[in-house]
């Protein structure tokens, strides 16, 4: 025991230092990365100051400009790009987009996208991709199309957003195969096809049909791009065996708009034993002012299970006259559809 | 009297060792925090970010606020969460029986008027006294409830009238960034088992505010709050980033989480029992998915998303720290069978038993290592040298985590860049060690100590008015 104290004595004044010495870089590094941090954001401000007007100018056709860009230093080339792109991500306006490109093929900007999209870095890919996609660079969608298998998660997500940025119809047959990848980020699965809209009806159709065990995943996004064309399909699809499937496509046909054909599936649909397929053709009758008795047909759900009484109220709210005149007719009930009926009158009072 | 000599000279050792192992795991944080911090950085590019609003059908987000007595900071906060740049919102406050004027207030400036509003309750929470909505603000509805003496009663009433796919819970005085709100909702529109975001909360005090929104970032006037911000730093930028790299989060802040609403049904909602009520939701949601076995993930943005007041008085801070010491324990014990447990993946083998020995068991053992340490020496059996080496090493090593976290939220944010917030940080960082940390350590062992014996209230915090 002596012996073990003796020797972690000895130890102690090692610790000491040890400790000091930690506390010492750890000190040093916080310095120093505050002056690199400095001294970058120094440097960036000062070249920012010196291009951005000239970049500005040069977008405006003044050839005085442009030629003092072209004859900048090739490491000043990276800050250019940025300063050049970086406005694209709001200003999505066609005009300034392909005068950027000019530019930006101008002053080799691209040669440099092509080595950073050869990078093993993976935000060096990324980069290129976003930087490509902002400036709908269609000459390189065959990259970003490839870049939709990259082994980095973040560089097939960046590939996701060129892509919806670049907006190339050639890219969508592509896209759309790859719905149902899991590998790639959800959200901007869907975001792609929103930017696409239409344009993908024609090939989800065609898929839909051919490969049924991915149906959901089709009407899913013929909820975010689907048109009247698809409504015939959907209501099709609203009789599928699988409770999924059904309900999908009554929230798909919400989204694409009711015909009097439509309208009537959905009423029909209101009698599913399934209670997600009652509230999604509920849901489907939102707006609906057409021909029919689907007012008091939605009525008695106010009844239902709380999802589909939900759906029922706001679709009713929606539905004018007919509906506010049903919505009414239950406001003096003291249960929870009461309250939801006069909920609903009251927002429709509030909002009118 | 030899043994006992030995034994003391040990246990001071034993303690040593234990402070050592302690700071230079925190320090071996470091590096898979500065991995996080840089793929994040790399990843939420402002262009990435705009997948919030591009997404097809952006996930509907109730703000969910439970208030209680905030007459001082509602009015401001509000304001700043319906400013939010992230849409479709809605603002859900929720009216803990305040005894102040909070909802006169409210009504005052929102024009608010009764409503009917349908809802079923899957929560239990004290009885709704009445529902308003503002004629002026669509996207504003206050629940007036009977105070159920805890935040989780509160938050579970609101809960239950959101509307959202997803629900934020914050605290009526937490300052929102603009972009809080789209930051957040990324990992949802990312990954489809995302169950909970928890974010980065910074300290309010000392910066400027205006309209409800951090205009002018500057470390607090006061020492007291000083300490809390590297606090602050050390808390969210090495452990929670480390257990966010590792999908072992155990504690999303109670200023700033948002959470799947069903899954937060699905779980119960929050705990009235819990005193830690947020660390409690957080490892209920872990354990409820792995055990089974369905795959999850709780996310964590290292970006300050929220920005909350720090008690400035001793009064509200001991009962503050008395409080999360009790909830601390209270939610180890709860979950322990999780510790250690191979089932629970990295939340049982990793971010538990670290929580466990070491923010569990710190106190005591620092507490102790002063008392063990400073007597072996008044006794005579260690040496004053060695004596005073033991507490060099504890402030040295100490220090340098603390230098690590600023380092990581210079990183992170490039907060505090002044040269004078530099110095002062590094002063904090070694000041903290005489005084403050043992205070803490003070209060943290009477926190135990009521944990044990069950005594000890939620307490209050003089809240202020946000300085303009």
């Amino acid at each position: 025991m002596t012996r073990l104290l003796a020797e972690f004595a000895r130890l102690a004044p090692l610790l000491v230092w040890a400790a000091v010495g930690t506390a010492l870089t750890m000190a040093a590094a916080v310095v120093v990365e505050r002056t690199a941090v400095g001294l970058r954001r120094a440097l960036n401000r000062r070249l920012t100051q010196r291009y951005r007007p000239l970049i500005q100018r040069a977008l405006e056709g003044d050839q005085a400009a442009r030629d003092a860009l072209l004859g900048s230093p090739a490491r000043h080339r990276l800050l250019l790009a940025w300063l050049m792109v970086e406005p694209l991500i709001e200003d999505r306006d066609p005009e300034r987009i392909a005068r950027t490109r000019a530019l930006a093929q101008a002053l080799s900007v691209f040669q440099l996208a092509d080595r950073y999209l050869r990078s093993w870095f993976w935000w060096r890919r990324a980069l290129a991709l976003r930087a490509l996609g902002l400036v709908q660079a269609r000459d390189h969608t065959a990259q970003m199309v490839a870049a939709l298998d990259d082994p980095h998660p973040d560089v097939r997500a960046a590939a996701l957003d060129a892509l919806t940025d670049e907006h190339d119809p050639a890219a969508l047959q592509a896209i759309v195969v790859r719905l149902h990848d899991t590998s790639l980020h959800r959200g901007r699965r869907g975001a792609v096809l929103k930017a696409f809209g239409s344009d993908c009806e024609p090939f989800l159709l065609d898929w839909s049909e051919v490969d049924p065990d991915n149906r959901l995943d089709y009407i899913h996004a013929l909820a975010i791009c689907g048109t009247a064309r698809s409504r015939p399909v959907l209501c099709r699809w609203t009789r599928d065996p699988r409770v999924d499937v059904r309900a999908t496509a009554f929230e798909a046909l919400a989204y694409v708009g009711l015909d009097d054909e439509a309208a009537r599936v959905a009423v029909e649909g209101l009698e599913n034993d399934e209670p997600r397929v009652r509230a999604m053709a509920a849901y489907a009758l939102r707006g609906w002012q057409g021909p029919g008795d689907a007012a008091a047909r939605l009525a008695p759900h106010l009844d239902d299970t709380w999802a589909v009484a939900v759906n029922a109220a706001r679709t009713l709210q929606s539905m004018g006259h007919a509906g506010l005149v049903e919505l009414q007719a239950r406001a003096s009930r003291q249960d929870l559809s009461g309250l939801l009926a006069r909920q609903m009158l009251w927002q429709a009072g509030a909002h009118r | 009297m030899s043994f006992f000599r030995d034994a003391l000279i040990a246990l001071s050792f034993l303690i040593t060792a234990y402070f050592v192992l302690w700071n230079v795991s925190q320090m071996a944080m470091g590096p898979l925090a500065a991995v996080i911090l840089s793929r994040h950085r790399r990843r939420h590019t402002r262009r990435a970010r705009r997948l919030a609003t591009g997404v097809a059908v952006p996930p509907l987000v109730s703000i969910v606020v439970p208030a209680y007595n905030e007459e001082l900071t509602i009015v401001e906060s509000l304001r700043a969460m319906l400013a939010l740049d992230y849409t479709p919102r809605e603002v859900v406050i929720v009216n803990d029986g305040s005894t102040d004027g909070t909802l006169a207030l409210l009504q005052r400036t929102f024009d608010l008027v009764p409503a009917p509003l349908a809802f079923v309750q899957p929560l239990r929470s004290e009885p709704v006294r009445g529902i308003y909505r503002s004629t002026s603000e669509p996207d504003l509805v206050v629940v007036d409830k009977e105070n159920g003496r805890c935040k989780a009663d509160a938050a579970n009433a609101g809960i239950n009238a959101a509307s959202g796919v997803l629900v934020l819970v914050i605290d009526a005085d937490t300052v929102l960034a603009a972009d809080a709100l789209s930051r957040a909702v990324l990992p949802f529109l990312e990954d489809p088992v995302t169950v909970a975001v928890g974010g980065s909360v910074a300290i309010a005090n000392g910066c400027h505010i205006e309209h409800g929104r951090i205009v002018d970032v500057a470390l607090p006037r006061s020492w007291f709050a000083r300490f809390q911000v590297v606090e602050y730093m050390r808390s969210f930028l090495l452990f929670r980033l480390a257990c966010a790299s590792q999908n072992a989060v155990v504690i999303i802040s109670g200023a700033f989480g948002l959470f799947r609403r069903d899954a937060m049904i699905a779980v119960g909602g929050y705990d009235r029992t819990a005193i830690g009520e947020d660390m409690d939701l957080t490892i209920r949601l872990q354990r409820y998915f792995r055990a089974r076995r369905e795959p999850v993930r709780i996310a964590f943005d290292p970006n300050p998303l929220a920005w909350t007041q720090a008690p400035e008085d001793w009064q509200s801070m001991r009962s503050q720290r008395y409080r999360w010491r009790r909830g601390l324990l209270q939610t180890l014990w709860r979950y322990r069978r999780m510790i250690g447990n191979p089932r629970f993946g990295t939340v049982g083998l990793e971010s538990l038993p670290y929580v466990a020995f070491f923010e569990g068991l710190g106190p005591l053992v620092e507490g102790s290592g002063y008392l063990i340490t400073i007597g072996a020496a008044v006794l005579g059996y260690l040496n004053w040298k060695y004596c005073g080496m033991m507490i060099g090493v504890s402030v040295f090593l100490g220090a340098a985590v603390t230098l690590l976290s600023i380092l990581m939220n210079d990183l992170t944010s490039r907060q505090y860049m002044q040269g004078r917030d530099l110095a002062l940080l590094v002063a904090v960082a070694i000041l903290e060690s005489f005084g403050y940390r043992q205070v803490n350590s003070l209060w943290g062992c009477v926190g135990t100590f009521q944990a044990l014996t069950g005594k000890g209230g939620w307490g209050s915090m003089k809240r202020q008015a946000f300085r303009p």
